[in-house]
């Protein structure tokens, strides 16, 4: 019976959680404030992607924008020429992206550490180049989102910030109900051993190249419908802004931030850091004197040095200092 | 981590969410929003346009002697009970995501009347998209795509002329020039950095250059955090280019400087487009090689002759901040004036009654410190009395060289190369 | 004519390219003593930057004169954090510790423009405008003194390290830290000794830079990318190999953009890259 405890307790918490995020629109109708928490599940739900790669899989790509401006200008492109609703574009620009990255991890994954990470970095930025110079996806000039009659079907929405929130929502359940279906699978474990024991992984003849490449598709796959979403959430696209390296850092730092390899750690990690970010620069980014970067790199490097592990380690710090006694009692 | 440490992080947390949370108003104010890249590679820029506003909003607040501006008469707008106006700043850093998200912070929260921005193209993009969801009037005084007013916007206006009409008085100016001086550049070469403003224009002066019947002979496209322009530099002297026509910004208009004398790249004329060569910086750095440098700017010192207003502006610019104006602290400045003209014309903040006022805009030139006709919008928001003028530097001064009716000075043609100077 | 046009790129990519190599150096000693990738350090370069300029406008003192005391402010600059910061995070996960650079160089940017403002600057001394014609080829004295400078500095590190009981001490906790700490060796005074000179390289970079190149606080940005790239490309950790690699980058990057378009001049190297890593994925000089 003990046994089973924990697990009522977080399907509890869960339930919780998600009835909390349905109705918290509702309660926070501020459109500035549901721009925050859009913005918020936004990161997470990138974050969550990047986790399936950078985290289960221990290969850390400071690349993934790559796959987030290919799902924005695929959505975006099917939108404006083809007129294709942006939600069979955002499937196209999964599908796409899913291509692009096995085709650029084929070569890259015989890379290891650092190398590897280089190696994202340098495919980003040269896609950043090709596109600022390629003229027929708008070149550095970019691309506004036509504006189309608003409502589901174009997933254009001009008077209500609710419809955004929501797909933002539902983004991420999916995101994570697909990380919560691969932790529980063999791809679960074969993408640890990668990450943890590559050596004994492979000589259980577990290829290990083969199964970067279904990490790398799956989390490519989810980056790509978070640059649709950011696409049809601003309406305009560019080079500078969804194929700019500092990008792939976020992925990668809200993952750090919440805990890697972690199910909920990208949520909670893009909770703490996009509200330190939005908060720093709202109460002191008008002063010009840079002091909201100040006070939010000081918060960074706190954290960092502190909760090297992330808050769902600092979470389980806490859970495992109170768990003592009682275990003893 | 002790219990104090963590009281004084909540503690300091709450101070700082106060303001994004919600914060008191007073009734007399009329907030105006202003969205700048107040961080990043522009900020050096963005400060100077936010001292520009600063300025103007005190001039209207609290009066400016001797200065004949309608609103600089002292004790805020008169139509609203002397009403004050605050300007809330929010740092966009050059990132259009961030620029859609502080507008419309600014608009809901802090409830402003109207926002005034970018300065970046790309920014003004999704700002002034936000403004237009929420029906509040948006005014941009210094971003010059041309793309941005053919969107059909209801609530955007734009009070500087933009890249089209730049790029017109680029080429009226070297007709003039042949007519007076009977020179006509042979090959051109077009240089310009690679965000959206450099591309937009290279494609306008390629697309008018060919249809004037000029020879282009070189189009280069740089990156903008480029920390070497020598291969750049190699391909305009292979191209044995007369005439360059660049846009660059603060950074790689140095560079780019630095590199031609070193090379000893002395075209018969360089023609810039604004921006970095006219920042204050610019000559400031460079010295006497800035000399025989020819920009497109839409204010110059020079110009007080015509128009006292420059200069007595100018001088409480100077006296606060230790810098002269230029183009795009001038236009910051012009803009807010004009916003405030219609706001106080509406009577009241009430957003339609403001984009009326701001449709009906009638300012005469004599008010501004531009050499604009006036200020007064078409149907796309655009201001179709603002002009542009071509400045040279000489002497270590920005001198008006054209329209030839405006000059001051009369224009150096061809410059001297670098070793006879 | 092309031929003298091709020889001008290519030197001017060697100048360009021994400042990539000497920013480099330094970051790969980090690389390769303690394994951390560190993102601040455009950020030193900065700081380098800075000391010379205000050195220069306050005191009028040529950066070259300056350059000890720059060399010295940097050094310790390079022990402060690894005291306050990198000492604490030695045993983090690797993921971390980027964010812990990540933030600094955030911070860095932030104090810059908070104490300095967001100007640019430039050094305008008795040599910043000079230069030199030779057979039809020109270069910047600023330049050339900067890349005999770079050549210097590289040089002496070299030497440091394969020449000094100290250097070989370092080189052995590079190797494997706990042989070398059962050797006496103490480790975390060879990290705090990476770190130390690891910001003095780039710091190093940055006063001979700052004759010709705008200072400002964001400058770090135009450089860490190239200097990720020459690291990667020469071999995590090795100092010949982040020299050589520089001047490749640095050739590359000008001749490439000469030839096929300086719209696409980073592009270019960034394939070269790659190409590289598919052929030796240790880059070029690294460790297997």
């Amino acid at each position: 019976m003990t046994a089973h405890r924990p697990n009522t307790r977080r399907n509890a918490t869960l339930a919780l959680a998600l009835a909390v995020a349905c109705i918290l629109p509702l309660v926070v109708t501020s459109p500035s404030h549901q721009n925050f928490l859009i913005l918020i599940l936004m990161f997470a739900q990138v974050g969550v992607a990047w986790n399936i790669l950078g985290g289960y899989a221990g290969q850390v790509s400071l690349g993934h924008v790559a796959f987030f401006g290919i799902g924005a200008y695929t959505s975006t492109m099917l939108f404006i020429h083809a007129g294709i609703s942006p939600w069979l574009g955002m499937l196209a620009g999964g599908l796409v992206s899913s291509c692009f990255a096995v085709a650029i991890g084929w070569p890259c994954f015989r890379l290891k550490g650092h190398y590897f990470s280089m190696a994202t970095i340098a495919v980003a930025e040269i896609l950043q180049v090709l596109f600022t110079n390629w003229e027929s996806v708008g070149g550095a000039v970019g691309l506004n989102v036509p504006l189309a009659e608003q409502g589901w079907a174009n997933m254009v929405f001009n008077t209500s910030k609710l419809p955004y929130y929501y797909i933002a929502l539902g983004l991420l359940i999916v995101t994570l109900l697909a990380n919560w279906a691969i932790e529980r699978s063999f791809l679960g474990y074969y993408f640890r051993a990668i990450k943890d024991e590559p050596d004994a992984a492979s000589s259980l003849g577990i290829s290990l190249t083969r199964y970067k490449l279904v990490a790398i598709a799956i989390s490519s796959f989810f980056t790509a419908l978070g640059g649709s979403f950011y696409a049809q959430k601003e309406l305009y696209i560019d080079p500078g802004s969804v194929l700019s390296t500092s990008l792939s850092i976020k992925m990668a730092l809200v993952t750090i931030l919440g805990g890697v390899g972690s199910l909920f750690g990208p949520v909670l990690g893009s909770t703490l850091l996009t509200s330190i970010e939005e908060v720093t620069r709202q109460a002191f980014g008008g002063s010009g004197m840079g002091t909201d970067l100040i006070l939010y790199a000081a918060i960074i490097i706190v954290v960092a040095v502190y909760y090297p592990t992330g808050i769902v380690g600092w979470l389980r710090q806490i859970r495992r200092r109170y768990a003592k006694p009682e275990a003893r009692g | 981590m002790n219990m104090k440490t963590i009281r004084t992080i909540v503690a300091t947390a709450l101070v700082l969410t106060s303001g994004f949370w919600g914060s008191a108003r007073a009734q007399e104010e009329i907030r105006i929003g202003a969205v700048y890249p107040l961080t990043g590679a522009a900020a050096s820029t963005g400060l100077e346009m936010k001292n520009a506003l600063e300025l103007a909003a005190d001039m209207i607040n609290n009066g400016a002697k001797g200065i004949n501006i309608p609103l600089a008469a002292g004790a805020g707008l008169p139509n609203l009970k002397n009403a004050k106006i605050k300007l809330i700043f929010a740092d966009h850093q050059g990132n259009p995501q961030v620029g859609a998200t502080e507008t419309e912070r600014l608009i809901t929260q802090d409830k402003v009347a109207a926002v005034i921005g970018c300065y970046f193209s790309a920014v003004t993009v999704t700002a002034s998209q936000v403004a237009e969801r929420y029906g509040v009037p948006f005014l941009n005084p210094e971003s010059s795509s041309a793309t941005l007013t053919q969107r059909n916007f209801k609530w955007f206006f734009r009070t500087t002329p933009h890249d089209d009409l730049f790029v017109h008085n680029f080429f009226e100016f070297l007709k003039d020039v042949e007519a007076k001086k009977g020179v006509k550049p042979k090959r051109i070469a077009l240089v310009n950095e690679n965000t959206l403003w450099g591309t937009e224009t290279n494609k306008l002066e390629e697309r008018l250059g060919k249809e004037l019947g000029y020879n282009i002979v070189e189009k280069i496209i740089y990156p903008a955090k480029s920390t070497q322009l020598t291969s750049e530099v190699q391909r305009l002297k292979a191209s044995g280019a007369d005439l360059i026509m660049q846009s660059s910004y603060l950074g790689d208009a140095i560079l780019a400087m630095k590199t031609y004398k070193e090379q000893g790249f002395a075209p018969e004329a360089i023609l810039a487009n604004d921006a970095g060569f006219n920042d204050s910086e610019f000559l400031k750095t460079l010295g006497k090689d800035g000399n025989y440098v020819l920009s497109r700017e839409v204010w110059a010192l020079d110009l007080t002759s015509r128009n006292p207003l420059i200069k007595q502006v100018n001088d409480l610019y100077l006296q606060k901040y230790k810098v002269d104006f230029n183009g795009n602290s001038a236009r910051s400045f012009t803009g807010l004036f004009v916003l405030a003209d219609a706001i106080n014309r509406a009577k009241s903040v009430d957003p339609e009654a403001v984009r009326k006022a701001l449709s009906e805009t009638n300012m005469p030139g004599s008010q501004l410190i531009m050499p604009w006709a006036g200020v007064k919008f078409d149907a796309t928001g655009q201001n179709t009395l603002g002009s542009g003028i071509i400045v040279q530097v000489q002497d270590g001064k920005y001198v008006t060289v054209w329209p030839f009716a405006l000059a001051s000075k009369d224009l150096i043609w061809p410059m001297p190369g670098w070793d006879k100077r | 004519m092309t031929g003298e046009i091709l020889l001008q790129t290519l030197l001017s990519g060697v100048l360009i390219g021994l400042i990539y190599a000497l920013v480099a150096v330094g970051l790969t000693m980090i690389f390769g003593v303690m394994d951390i990738v560190n993102f601040a350090h455009g950020e030193f370069l900065m700081f380098g930057m800075y000391s010379s300029f205000w050195l220069f406008s306050l005191f009028a003192l040529d950066p070259l004169i300056t350059l000890p005391l720059t060399v010295l402010m940097l050094f310790a600059l390079g022990l402060v954090v690894y005291q306050l910061v990198i000492k604490r995070i030695i045993n983090a996960p690797p993921l971390s510790q980027i964010f812990a650079t990540f933030g600094m160089m955030i911070l860095f940017r932030g104090l810059a423009q908070f104490f300095w403002k967001p100007d640019f600057r430039t050094i305008e001394n008795s040599y910043s405008s000079g230069k030199v014609v030779f057979a039809g080829l020109h270069f910047g004295l600023p330049q050339i003194i900067a890349g005999v400078g770079a050549i210097l500095a590289t040089g002496a590190v070299w030497w440091f390290i394969n020449r000094t009981r100290l250097g070989a001490a370092l080189e052995a906790t590079a190797q494997d830290k706990d042989a070398a700490q059962l050797m006496g060796i103490p480790s975390q005074r060879m990290f705090a000794l990476a770190w130390g000179i690891g910001a003095a390289c780039a710091g190093v970079a940055g006063v001979l830079l700052s004759s010709f190149f705008p200072i400002f606080p964001e400058v770090g940005a135009n450089f860490i990318l190239i200097a990720f790239v020459v690291v990667a490309l020469g071999g995590f950790g090795s100092v010949s190999g982040a020299f050589w690699a520089g001047i490749i980058v640095g050739v590359v990057e000008v001749v490439g953009g000469f030839l096929l378009g300086p719209e696409y001049k980073m592009a270019i190297v960034l394939s070269l890259f790659l190409l590289v890593l598919l052929v030796r994925p240790q880059g070029l000089m690294g460790r297997a």
